[in-house]
């Protein structure tokens, strides 16, 4: 089952397009990833979802219906822009956070007193917040967004400010949370934690949904026909050779620490046999290592943007002739 | 609880466990009270040291007759000192009184010779002694009978009892009084929305630049926080306003009576009660005792003066808002809160004009603008405005918060979500039209 479902969301400000008609569904228990350049719509997004700001033309479905004010209650989010009242006490503040999610004065106290025990930290409770560091007001700021228990986690950028030790205690957090029921969303530019935690993605860039889908799928079907091959030999004459067999200007050659051995990357024509790049490799040179190239999210992600870009110069030009 | 609600409970939570909040509940009106008695207090440091001022009196008649005072020192001497008067003599300088001076029709000019400054009060007072003692003289030569107990008894001093026809209780204050209570009171509220309305400008700028907005309005309707934030921050103002009040009406109406001479409390009866006063009484003082302890009075300008205390900082408030919500930092707001301010200073200095005419068309009709009608008709209400004058304006006022708030809301909700550049008045208005 979908928790979130968002089906052609639109939204402008002032003439500036910050969505164009994007359209995914958040399967429910999954970690669900959303990343684009700076700029591309993300934060415009997540403020539709947390219901802050409402789409021009679209619709989001939350939990099988309609999103509506109330269903707040359900979300935590963790915004990129955040912070917390500096004179207001810890305690005060996080029960105050906690209150306006709908949460008792009781069982607010009660859940608080566990995550601070949790956590180490309940002799902050009396503190202000700018007595504490960033990182300590930052574990503040997550004991927060998640303590009403949300069905929805949204984090916006959330390993940012984070030294990596606290990051890496997030990101068991998130993992976490996962287990134990609750689906996140989060955003990033950080896709090493992409591939480790997020299990599906979308890509957005300049307000259009590029790319979407499980990772697993993703990173399969970049990686299609991609090989990777180290070799001791001369590597002119094998790139000649195999010329015909690859995409054009799909080969890529790499040093490596020993200065004998080259690496090469390719991606082969649809018809070409694997065999086939193997045999003449095999006749060239001497083969040290052959494998399937998965490509990275890293170079998924840049090639998604460059594909994306490339098309819609021409197509910007045509649209401003026409007027 | 509602969402309102806690947001209300934590804005007034937070400022009234304040110390500031608890300190400026008790320096205010110590402040009140110091710069009522400045004035006072600087007059007496400049008063100037008596003159001490020699007088030969030939005629021997009007010597006897001249009081020494605050300002001059009078100091016979029996002839003209050679030259210039010395140090040694202990005088500041002589006159020269004649016969002659008495005598009707001759020069009425009298050379000083001083060896010090003169000032005002001095030269007012000897011209006054020497006229008075002069006018007495002049009447003794006609030879009346029982001169001195004639002149006792025409001296009259009068005061006016001003008698109200088209009031129902017909009294009121007298003027002086009035315009005391309406300074004090417009003074009161322009404090009031001053101190309080640029709260909730910092209040949200302070979120704003936090960036803890960001994680509330993920809770709670933007409009909500603001009208909490309003509402919360009002109900701190008026809370101080009631410590004072209670403070003031303990005062005025146990404490005061108890601190008046008896006579003067049966005086204060009597025009409570609309009797006949005693004759030995001070008719303006009695009066004005009688009105700030009398209850009914102090109960209801009470009630107008939270009227538009409420009124007026909730109009300003969303116009403080508003100037919050557009800018990064209190830096920024400056110059568009001049623009907001410029009003309230306009309604300050018309609430002082209001004495001398509490019903010129000019304070007429700021007090019935909203923009300076808390402050101006505060000032009039003591004057004794008809009631059906100060509902309207009231009204008025209210109408106009809705409109306020309204805006202030549109402002807001795209303001809070604009970092950066410093958006223009131009730009800022078209935000309210945006959906």
């Amino acid at each position: 089952m979908n928790i979130l479902e968002i089906n052609n969301v639109s939204k402008s400000f002032s003439g500036h397009q910050a969505l164009s008609d994007i359209s995914f569904n958040v399967p429910e228990g999954c970690v669900y990833g959303l990343l684009g350049p700076n700029g591309a719509g993300k934060t415009t997004l997540l403020r539709i979802i947390n219901h802050i700001t409402a789409p021009d033309s679209g619709s989001v479905t939350f939990n099988g219906h309609s999103l509506n004010a109330e269903d707040v209650n359900d979300i935590g989010y963790l915004p990129e822009e955040r912070g917390l009242y500096k004179k207001m006490k810890v305690g005060d503040q996080a029960l105050f956070f906690a209150r306006l999610k709908g949460l008792s004065k009781a069982e607010a106290t009660r859940r608080l007193h566990e995550w601070f025990t949790r956590f180490g930290i309940m002799d902050w409770w009396g503190k202000k917040v700018e007595e504490l560091s960033k990182g300590m007001a930052q574990k503040v700021q997550f004991i927060v967004t998640v303590l009403h228990q949300p069905k929805l986690l949204i984090f916006d950028e959330p390993f940012s400010g984070f030294d990596p030790i606290n990051a890496n205690l997030l990101k068991e957090e998130i993992l976490r949370l996962r287990d134990a029921g609750s689906t996140v969303i989060f955003s990033t530019h950080n896709m090493e934690s992409v591939e480790k935690v997020c299990d599906h993605i979308t890509l957005i860039d300049r307000s259009h949904n590029i790319l979407t889908g499980r990772v697993a799928d993703i990173r399969s079907e970049a990686g299609k026909g991609r090989l990777s091959l180290t070799f001791k030999g001369d590597g002119n004459a094998l790139a000649e050779a195999l010329m015909p067999l690859v995409e054009k200007d799909s080969m890529r050659r790499f040093e490596t620490a020993d200065p004998d051995v080259m690496r090469l990357r390719l991606k082969m024509l649809p018809e070409t046999l694997t065999s086939q790049v193997i045999d003449t490799a095999n006749r060239l040179v001497d083969i040290e290592s052959f494998n399937r190239d998965l490509p990275s999210m890293d170079e998924i992600f840049i090639d998604a943007v460059n594909r994306h870009n490339l098309p819609s110069l021409p197509a910007d030009v045509t649209s401003k002739n026409s007027y | 609880m509602h969402r309102f609600l806690i947001v209300v409970q934590r804005e007034y939570m937070e400022r009234v466990s304040k110390k500031s909040f608890i300190i400026s509940t008790l320096l205010m009106p110590l402040l009140m009270i110091a710069l009522m008695l400045a004035p006072v207090l600087i007059q007496e440091a400049t008063t100037p040291e008596a003159i001490t001022l020699g007088v030969v009196d030939t005629s021997g008649k009007i010597f006897p007759r001249l009081q020494s005072g605050e300002s001059v020192k009078f100091v016979e001497m029996a002839e003209v000192p050679s030259g210039t008067p010395e140090t040694d003599d202990n005088i500041d300088g002589y006159l020269v009184i004649t016969s002659d001076l008495i005598t009707k029709g001759s020069v009425e000019r009298i050379d000083l010779i001083l060896n010090s400054t003169s000032n005002l009060k001095f030269e007012q007072e000897v011209t006054s002694q020497i006229n008075d003692a002069i006018e007495t003289e002049r009447l003794l030569e006609y030879n009346i009978n029982d001169l001195p107990k004639i002149l006792d008894s025409v001296k009259c001093d009068v005061s006016l009892n001003i008698m109200r026809l088209d009031r129902e209780d017909n009294d009121s204050m007298p003027t002086e009084f009035s315009a005391i209570m309406g300074i004090i009171m417009s003074m009161l509220l322009y404090f009031f929305l001053l101190l309080y309305g640029i709260q909730v400008m910092q209040s949200i700028v302070e979120e704003k630049s936090n960036r803890v907005l960001e994680v509330i309005v993920s809770s709670i309707k933007p409009t909500q926080l603001l009208t909490g934030k309003i509402a919360g921050i009002g109900l701190v103002a008026i809370t101080q306003i009631m410590i004072w009040a209670v403070c003031l009406f303990v005062m005025s109406v146990i404490v005061l009576p108890t601190l008046l001479s008896p006579d003067m409390m049966t005086d204060i009866q009597a025009m409570q009660a609309g009797a006949q006063l005693t004759e030995t009484a001070d008719v303006e003082l009695v009066s004005a005792m009688a009105t700030i302890t009398n209850p009914a009075f102090v109960i209801q300008l009470f009630f107008w003066l939270i009227i538009f205390l409420v009124g007026g900082f909730l109009l300003y408030a969303s116009l403080f808002a508003a100037v919050g919500s557009a800018v990064d930092n209190i830096q920024d707001a400056s110059q568009l809160q001049t623009v907001i301010i410029m009003p309230i200073i306009i309604a300050m200095l018309a609430s002082t004009s209001v004495a001398s005419a509490p019903n010129s068309a000019f304070v007429s009709w700021l007090s019935m603008i909203p923009f300076t009608s808390p402050m101006v008709m505060m000032a009039r209400i003591p004057f004794g405005i008809p009631v059906w004058e100060v509902a309207i304006s009231a009204v008025l006022l209210y109408i106009s918060i809705f409109g306020a708030i309204w805006c202030a809301a549109k402002i807001y909700r795209v303001g809070i979500f604009m970092y950066g550049k410093k958006p223009s008045i131009r730009e800022i208005v078209r935000w309210i039209s945006y959906k």
